[in-house]
């Protein structure tokens, strides 16, 4: 039997079409919510490394304190976040990224304004394994960068994972490759932006 | 339509043709999103979903569908109610869809969606293919529903977020990976199917 040529042609295309149609505008409709989903997760996120999130989890009322308290700042070529109080910047969230154990995990990192101390961390994407890796992402993980002395690193070993004395950071029982990459890549992170600071001051 | 036959529709898509536990199709995303309850419970409705309107979508246009050429409108049909789904989850439910992650997406490619389509709506009147579609949508999340019952509990101590067991609690780190729903399955499967053949078998014994 010989098949029809056109028909399966012309059937194709006005069923894609009218689905096409459909999902444009469902995409369009909802399109507006997404970004601003997207954009106040930032918002949240960069909120939560200065510890200045509000008591409810208003998207509203954080983008109010986003606009009125956080302004975009470059040092050189990183692109950061800047805490701002009565016009004066008091501390900075600046990107940090590296590998994980599954893909790539990157953050921000918060400093205080001289860069002495890190006063918190908060990750953007991670695709650890749930339950282990992924505890990166949980309060008690986090939590223990608030307020973490610079001053007297050696070797640009910021962050030290180790029970007992010289350690700062807790590594997640388990998840040792995760939690060995998070600190690297902080550790070389914050290392090559001091240097960006050091060099345009 | 008869209850009757309804019926038969719904007791066949969760126990006797379960997609899962008696077709063994579909079970990748099974082992994926299984170590919540709550990221099962939003897998099973949105795959309910999918299939059960893809069915009724198939058999709506099967009298127009040149035969050769039924896939490819099948994974059209099917792809554009997985890509809505992704849509709504992440301008609704935006913590769902993070969870989630990929498998949305990979909703497309669940053998029970295409394994409906083909098997029955292609060959049945839309409102029977819809409620064919839905009832293997509900053995599939029932099953899930099990089996992140187990991990859930043993992996991290809580039952849909709700801490369940003491603090002190050990909890099972095999579990949260993959390869636990594998067990689980494996166990579901063996209660599942030595329960069938006891009631086969008596059916034969009466006779």
């Amino acid at each position: 039997m010989k098949k029809p040529l056109l028909y399966p042609v012309i059937f194709m295309v006005i069923v894609t079409s009218a689905f096409i149609a459909v999902l444009a505008t469902f995409n369009q409709v909802t399109a507006k919510t997404i970004k601003f989903n997207n954009e106040n997760e930032l918002r949240h996120k960069i909120l939560y490394i200065f510890d200045v999130l509000p008591e409810s989890n208003d998207p509203i009322e954080i983008e109010t304190i986003f606009n009125n308290r956080i302004a975009e700042k470059k040092f050189g070529d990183i692109l950061a976040y800047a805490l701002m109080d009565n016009n004066e910047e008091i501390a900075y969230a600046i990107p940090v990224s590296g590998p994980g154990l599954w893909g790539s995990i990157t953050g921000y990192l918060g400093l205080n304004k001289d860069f002495t101390r890190i006063i918190g961390i908060e990750f953007i994407t991670q695709s650890e394994t749930p339950g282990l890796g992924g505890r990166i992402s949980e309060e008690d993980y986090k939590k223990q960068f608030r307020n973490i002395d610079i001053t007297s690193t050696l070797n640009n070993n910021y962050i030290i994972s180790r029970p007992g004395a010289g350690g700062n950071v807790d590594a997640i029982s388990g998840a040792t490759q995760t939690s060995a990459a998070v600190v690297k890549f902080i550790n070389e992170d914050l290392t090559e932006f001091l240097k960006t600071v050091e060099v345009s001051n | 339509m008869k209850s009757s036959e309804v019926n038969k529709i719904f007791s066949k898509g969760i126990f006797s043709e379960n997609p899962i536990l008696v077709q063994v199709i579909g079970i990748c995303s099974a082992l994926a999103v299984t170590n919540r309850m709550i990221n099962s419970l939003i897998m099973g409705i949105a795959l309910s979903f999918v299939t059960a309107f893809s069915s009724f979508t198939v058999s709506v246009l099967k009298d127009k569908t040149p035969k050769h050429i039924r896939m490819m409108v099948q994974v059209l049909i099917i792809s554009s109610y997985v890509i809505m789904v992704d849509i709504f989850l992440k301008a609704y439910m935006i913590d769902m869809s993070k969870a989630l992650g990929p498998y949305v997406g990979l909703i497309i490619t669940n053998c029970i969606i295409m394994g409906r389509a083909e098997g029955f709506a292609i060959s049945n009147p839309p409102i029977p293919s819809f409620l064919d579609g839905l009832a293997a949508g509900l053995g599939y999340t029932m099953v899930l529903l099990l089996i992140s019952a187990v991990r859930e509990i043993l992996g991290f101590g809580t039952l849909f977020g709700y801490a369940l067991l003491p603090a002190g609690f050990t909890k099972w780190t095999l579990m949260v990976m993959p390869p636990s729903a594998f067990f689980i399955l494996a166990c579901i499967m063996w209660a599942a199917n030595s329960f069938r053949t006891k009631k086969q078998l008596k059916g034969v014994e009466k006779k």
